[in-house]
């Protein structure tokens, strides 16, 4: 492991050696996955349902308990276990920011309210900085005028665009976004692409799950693809989206560019 | 047969003291019985056994039994616990917030399980501690939620509070019968009695369709 080519690289963002994880029923989720990943990637996950895609984004999240392995993250010991325990650094978890497929915005906030409960209660920042700062984050984004806007005033694109700005708050070093894209109708897809194509031309790191393959190609710098708990490729978009060595992920590729394209 | 419906103003004034105790009556036990049915609620949903069975076994005591039984059995028993006799407005007041505390522990613990679980991998991921999510996530919404109904419990509650005329309480249904009694006149002030009560939770009924759709609609929760 220690001489492979990756490794070698230079202090890895997020390092996740051999994690296997399953739910108190059913079959074990993922089945040991590694994966090292530097501070300038973005990485595009991919694979059929029940692959373990979102699990594993939710792991790296500290969102989930794992059945075995650690996540190192930025050098830091952030995910471990010892017997049946994972030990979760919430300290480090907080360098992690999560959008979700299913909306996650506080129903009882406003917009800014919303934006402002972490920074607040979290990191102790007084209430005037931080809706200062919202207030600008939401004005980049397009997002001004819906500052005093409850979660049910919004459409779902506005919605997800609210979420992604509520991680950014926290000036995370690390993006997951989970399916954001998934829950919407079409014409509201782009819009929260563009925010999060916007993210990557900032240059912030990525763990991008998805089933947009055109957006996947446009924004991805590495493309895992994920089944049955294994990442079983691992390589450049244009490799693994475009000629992929597994029959599995050929076959993946395939159906989804032309159903989904 | 004659009905005469002028003559209840003579008893205005202990009639409006009646009330009076009929609505003190019911705020304090509303209160009450609110905390204990939150405490009761967060009881139940707590993962230790030792919290959720003692909180299942007293709700569904006290759902399951009549509350008028739960007047007597406060008024009788708790003399003996406390070793002298409280007043009979003092038996009220526990017997009937135990009864809400049971019944609005329903309420909060529907409340609760309504909301799902993306609120929390939200706050997680967001960093909030245990304490922050359930202080400024979780029971926000919670009592939102549960607002509406905790408005049609309370109008439950001043109608049940006319139960404890038994245990001699002066309430309005205390002081209705009485006069109706003392001057053999039931379907006048009887009747007086039961426009008070509906005059008094009409409103709320109304209150409480308007909050459900207002609200709730326009937090879509």
């Amino acid at each position: 492991m220690s001489n492979s080519f990756k490794s070698a690289r230079p202090d890895p963002l997020l390092r996740i050696d051999a994690v296997y994880k399953s739910y108190a029923k059913g079959a074990p989720v993922l089945r040991g996955i590694d994966l090292e990943m530097a501070a300038g990637e973005r990485v595009v996950v991919i694979g059929p349902s029940g692959g373990g895609k979102s699990t594993l984004l939710r792991v790296v999240m500290g969102l989930e308990q794992i059945d075995d392995g650690a996540i190192t993250f930025a050098g830091a010991s952030y995910v471990t276990v010892t017997g049946r325990r994972t030990r979760i650094d919430a300290r480090v978890r907080r360098s992690i920011g999560m959008v979700f497929q299913n909306y996650t915005l506080f129903l009882h906030l406003n917009v800014v309210g919303n934006l402002i409960l972490a920074p607040c209660k979290v990191n102790g920042e007084s209430r005037k900085t931080a809706t200062a700062r919202a207030l600008t984050l939401l004005d980049r984004f397009g997002l001004a005028e819906k500052a005093d806007a409850y979660p049910s005033q919004l459409s779902g694109g506005q919605k997800q665009r609210v979420a992604i700005v509520r991680a950014l708050m926290l000036d995370p070093a690390l993006m997951l976004f989970d399916e954001v894209t998934s829950a919407l109708d079409p014409e509201l897809v782009a819009e929260v692409e563009q925010v999060i194509l916007q993210l990557a031309g900032q240059n912030l790191p990525m763990i991008i799950v998805t089933h947009d393959m055109w957006f996947a190609r446009r924004i991805a710098s590495r493309v895992l693809f994920c089944a049955e708990g294994r990442i079983i490729e691992d390589g450049p978009p244009e490799q693994v989206l475009g000629s992929p060595r597994t029959e599995r992920a050929r076959d993946f590729v395939h159906r989804v560019f032309h159903i989904g394209g | 047969m004659d009905f005469n419906f002028g003559l209840i103003w003579k008893f205005a004034v202990p009639l409006a003291q009646g009330l009076g105790t009929s609505i003190l009556l019911s705020l304090i036990c509303m209160a009450l019985g609110s905390l204990l049915g939150l405490a009761l609620a967060l009881a139940r949903s707590s993962p230790s056994r030792l919290l959720r069975l003692p909180a299942v076994a007293f709700v569904e005591l006290f759902r399951g039994t009549p509350v008028l039984i739960q007047l007597f059995w406060v008024f009788f028993c708790l003399p003996l616990v406390l070793g002298f006799e409280p007043a009979s407005f003092t038996s009220g007041v526990v017997a009937l917030s135990l009864f809400t505390g049971a019944v609005t522990s329903e309420t909060f613990r529907a409340a609760l399980r309504s909301i799902g679980s993306e609120q929390r991998d939200a706050s997680v991921a967001l960093g909030l501690s245990r304490w922050t999510r359930m202080r400024y996530v979780i029971l926000p919404q919670m009592a939102l939620r549960a607002t509406p109904v905790l408005l049609s419990n309370s109008i439950t509650l001043f109608k049940e509070t006319a139960l404890v005329a038994a245990v001699g309480i002066s309430d309005l249904m205390s002081v209705g019968e009485n006069i109706s009694n003392s001057i053999g006149r039931p379907v006048e002030i009887l009747t007086t009695v039961a426009v008070v009560y509906f005059v008094i939770a009409f409103p709320f009924t109304r209150i409480v369709t308007l909050l459900e759709k207002r609200l709730l609609r326009k937090l879509a929760l």
